[in-house]
């Protein structure tokens, strides 16, 4: 390998992808930005990566951690060497996640009124109802332009010969896209030049996009419809994402108590009296939304506002009841869906997902548990899961243990080895598991997704979780122009 | 604008004119706590700027690096200067995208600042008056920082105005600390050299002096903190900021509100215009008491008719 300090230790590692190197020699991609780097000595370097973190103190891009009175305010870690993704790459994950996501939005219309999909045998009447995200508040209502899913962030993975995988489909209230536009303007300023001078493609007119799908949500014929983003409150770990988001709109951010619905029509409370409004992005929860028809005891929520919605008096982003078709279970068949509503063939692969219900996959799982994930199909953030490699016989035995007590939510994936990114830790490269999340933005017009999106990345040596609660970091995310 | 949005603004101001206020105080009364006074007492101070009772306080009242301690770093304290920081810094964050992106990190940094060990190190074992400099200097920046950037809406002018409701509050309290210490006894302390002291922490001796030439007299120093339109603390020029602030916000008010609200606010400005009590001390404590009660009545409507908490 090359003889410049900052690469003398980078190893490959066996059956793993590495973004960066393949047989010992630079990835194209990756020539130009080694070849900047070079002439950087460590200690400029190490530099570098301290002028990060302080930017990021500096503008608060911080979360809070909870857990002895006054807050902790960590930053996210953000890794100053760029994931980087080349064009024809970059193209075949657009036209893969937009075929996906048309499939998902099909489903969810379908789901929610005729039920052709399981009429049709594709997906058992059970899985459905049993999910515990399945809204039947939802069922026959009529949403603006049949979409469901105007913002979602589907999670990528790579195998070891490159392929991509589709791990999750986000598609409630996907968070991180802040730190897709942070890590960037981060990176202008700890690397002079070199974005232009790779051809990067910009990420900075997401918030215009996002805002040009929200406006063309409104009901009212206005030229200049209200529109909102509802944030949980500052005490959300991800309120920062919800403060920038509504800076880069020019839009109100408002908190539950905010609104007021009167009449089937949402208000919110000015300085001036009440003001309609039309469209509601919102980043409370399905759960929280309403405590007149979900729970009673959210005080995040708005009375009175799911049927305001229902009449179609206000628009919210993304619908209400998309859970049930990112749900680990359901996940599954989404390559089925993909074949029945589009007559295609995926283009993104589903990483194979055994159902725990079933008895015959099961008893397989079982015996071959120290090379499966297993995963609870409606946690989150790293929790719940089961990564076989790593666990010890008595969380084996645990997990067994609450599978057969509750088989429908648990699901198992092969381990599949994430690809491996070069980072700079501890004064050298050194490679960690990486995965992707493109975030698409699905308006009247079309599914739109930024060139980029978050590159999350397992710091701990050897790990495979990349949840920032988990000890995840991020990288900026380039894709590189034709 | 949204009432919420409005209402932590407006205390986001009100936070940051106390903490300035009062840190400008501190540093005046360390300066003279040093400097020739024999048996220097912090207990008037302590009275208003500290949540204990006095039995607790007056064990450490001559103790000055406990009491600055306890007055700036000390979060037990729920009026010390780091609370009001962190307050005004929570206000902020909740009101993000209504400051610009320079003041939420101006007191984003104020907030680190404070917290830097440096700075208890020295108010404990150290330099206080390094420590209270440094906090003064990113006070002022944010003052700055606030006219420089924020753009003159409605949110300007709630941040203004709580600027200068609390600028007359805390006038107000000075003025009654000083008097206190001297009893209210005009006669006794006519030529008392320590008036500059109160000058000091309202950053107005300089200007004292250019207006009256020569010695500290009482009447005058109370007419300059009183009346002085010049003089950027003193009373009337407050309200008269208060009441400029709040008439730009008629176009943005229900009819009701707005009236009921400019009654109140011009009362208030009329009452000290038209006195006349500068050299009455029993006048003056009792001018003192109800202005101060004319103030929160004003800040109590604006909870009311602008922030929606009945």
């Amino acid at each position: 390998m090359d003889a410049h300090p900052l690469l003398s230790d980078y190893f490959e590692q066996p059956a793993v992808w590495d973004e960066m190197f393949a047989d010992d020699a630079i990835r194209s991609q990756y020539k130009n930005f080694v070849a900047a780097i070079e002439n950087i000595l460590p200690e400029e370097m190490t530099r570098k990566d301290e002028q990060a973190k302080k930017l990021f103190m500096a503008q608060g891009i911080t979360f809070t951690v909870y857990s002895s009175g006054e807050g902790i305010e960590k930053i996210f870690p953000f890794d100053v060497v760029p994931r980087i993704i080349k064009w024809d790459e970059w193209k075949h994950i657009e036209k893969g996640i937009k075929q996906r996501l048309k499939a998902l939005n099909i489903f969810l219309t379908d789901i929610y009124h005729q039920q052709f999909i399981i009429r049709d045998g594709i997906i058992p009447a059970k899985l459905i109802y049993s999910c515990p995200n399945f809204l039947r508040e939802m069922v026959n209502v009529t949403v603006p332009f049949d979409i469901y899913t105007h913002i979602s962030g589907v999670d990528l993975i790579r195998d070891h010969d490159g392929t991509f995988y589709v791990l999750e489909d986000n598609l409630r209230t996907p968070s991180g896209v802040s730190y897709m536009l942070e890590n960037r303007s981060i990176t202008y300023r700890i690397f002079p030049d070199l974005i232009p001078k790779n051809n990067v493609l910009p990420v900075k007119d997401y918030p215009d996009r996002l805002l040009k799908n929200l406006l063309s949500l409104s009901n009212r014929q206005n030229s200049n419809p209200v529109v909102v983003l509802l944030t949980p409150g500052m005490y959300n770990s991800a309120y920062f994402e919800h403060s920038t988001l509504a800076r880069l709109m020019g839009i109100e951010l408002v908190e539950g108590r905010d609104l007021v619905v009167e009449n089937h029509f949402v208000y919110m409370k000015t300085t001036r009296g009440l003001e309609k409004v039309d469209v509601i992005y919102r980043r409370v929860d399905d759960d929280f939304i309403d405590p007149l028809v979900f729970r009673p005891d959210s005080m995040l929520g708005v009375p009175g506002i799911y049927w305001a919605y229902r009449k179609g008096n206000v628009s919210i982003v993304n619908a209400m009841g998309n859970g049930v078709a990112d749900d680990k279970a359901i996940y599954a068949y989404v390559p089925d869906m993909i074949r029945y509503y589009l007559n295609e063939e995926p283009i993104l692969k589903n990483v194979p997902t055994y159902q725990m219900a079933d008895l015959e996959k099961r008893k397989m799982v079982f015996e071959t548990m120290d090379k499966m994930v297993i995963k609870r199909t409606n946690a989150s953030g790293g929790y719940g899961m089961l990564i076989g490699s790593d666990a010890t016989e008595k969380q084996m035995d645990e997990f067994k243990k609450a599978i057969e007590e509750d088989p429908r939510n648990y699901i198992a994936q092969p381990i599949i080895n994430l690809s491996s990114s070069p980072c700079y830790i501890g004064g050298k490269l050194q490679p960690r598991r990486v995965d992707l999340r493109p975030y698409a933005l699905y308006g009247p017009e079309g599914v739109d997704i930024v060139p980029g999106g978050l590159t999350r990345v397992a710091l701990r040596e050897g790990s495979l979780v990349v949840n920032s609660s988990q000890g995840g970091g991020s990288k900026d995310t380039w894709v590189l122009g034709s | 604008m949204l009432s919420r949005v409005a209402e932590s603004i407006f205390w986001m101001a009100r936070y940051m004119e106390r903490t300035n206020r009062m840190l400008r105080m501190l540093h005046t009364k360390y300066i003279s706590s040093q400097d020739e006074i024999t048996d220097f007492s912090w207990n008037s101070v302590l009275k208003t700027y500290s949540d204990k009772p006095e039995e607790e306080f007056v064990l450490f009242e001559k103790d000055s690096s406990k009491v600055l301690e306890h007055l700036v770093t000390d979060r037990d304290n729920s009026f010390s200067v780091i609370n009001n920081i962190i307050r005004a810094r929570e206000n902020a964050r909740s009101v993000q995208d209504h400051i610009t992106k320079e003041v939420w990190q101006c007191l984003n940094e104020y907030f680190h600042v404070i917290r830097d060990p440096s700075i208890e190190f020295n108010i404990q074992k150290g330099d206080p008056v390094t420590s209270l400099e440094i906090l003064i200097r990113q006070g002022m920046l944010y003052n700055g920082t606030v006219d420089v950037t924020m753009a003159r809406e409605e949110g300007f002018n709630f941040l203004n105005i709580g600027r200068f409701l609390s600028r007359a509050v805390i006038t107000t309290d000075l003025l009654n600390i000083k008097l206190t210490e001297y009893n209210y006894d005009l006669k006794k302390h006519a030529e008392d050299p320590t008036w500059r002291f109160l000058l000091y922490s309202l950053s107005g001796y300089e200007l004292y002096l250019k207006t009256n030439r020569g010695n500290l007299y009482a009447k005058l120093v109370i007419e300059h903190v009183l009346y002085n339109t010049d003089f950027p603390h003193s009373l009337l020029y407050s309200l008269t900021r208060l009441k400029r602030y709040f008439e730009r916000l008629k176009d943005k008010s229900t009819p009701e509100s707005y009236s009921q609200l400019e009654f109140r606010i011009g009362r208030c400005f009329n009452n000290i215009k038209y006195s006349n009590i500068a050299g009455n001390s029993e006048l003056l404590k009792k001018f003192l008491q109800e202005i101060r009660g004319e103030l929160f009545d004003i800040a109590n409507l604006f909870n009311k008719l602008y922030f929606g908490n009945t």
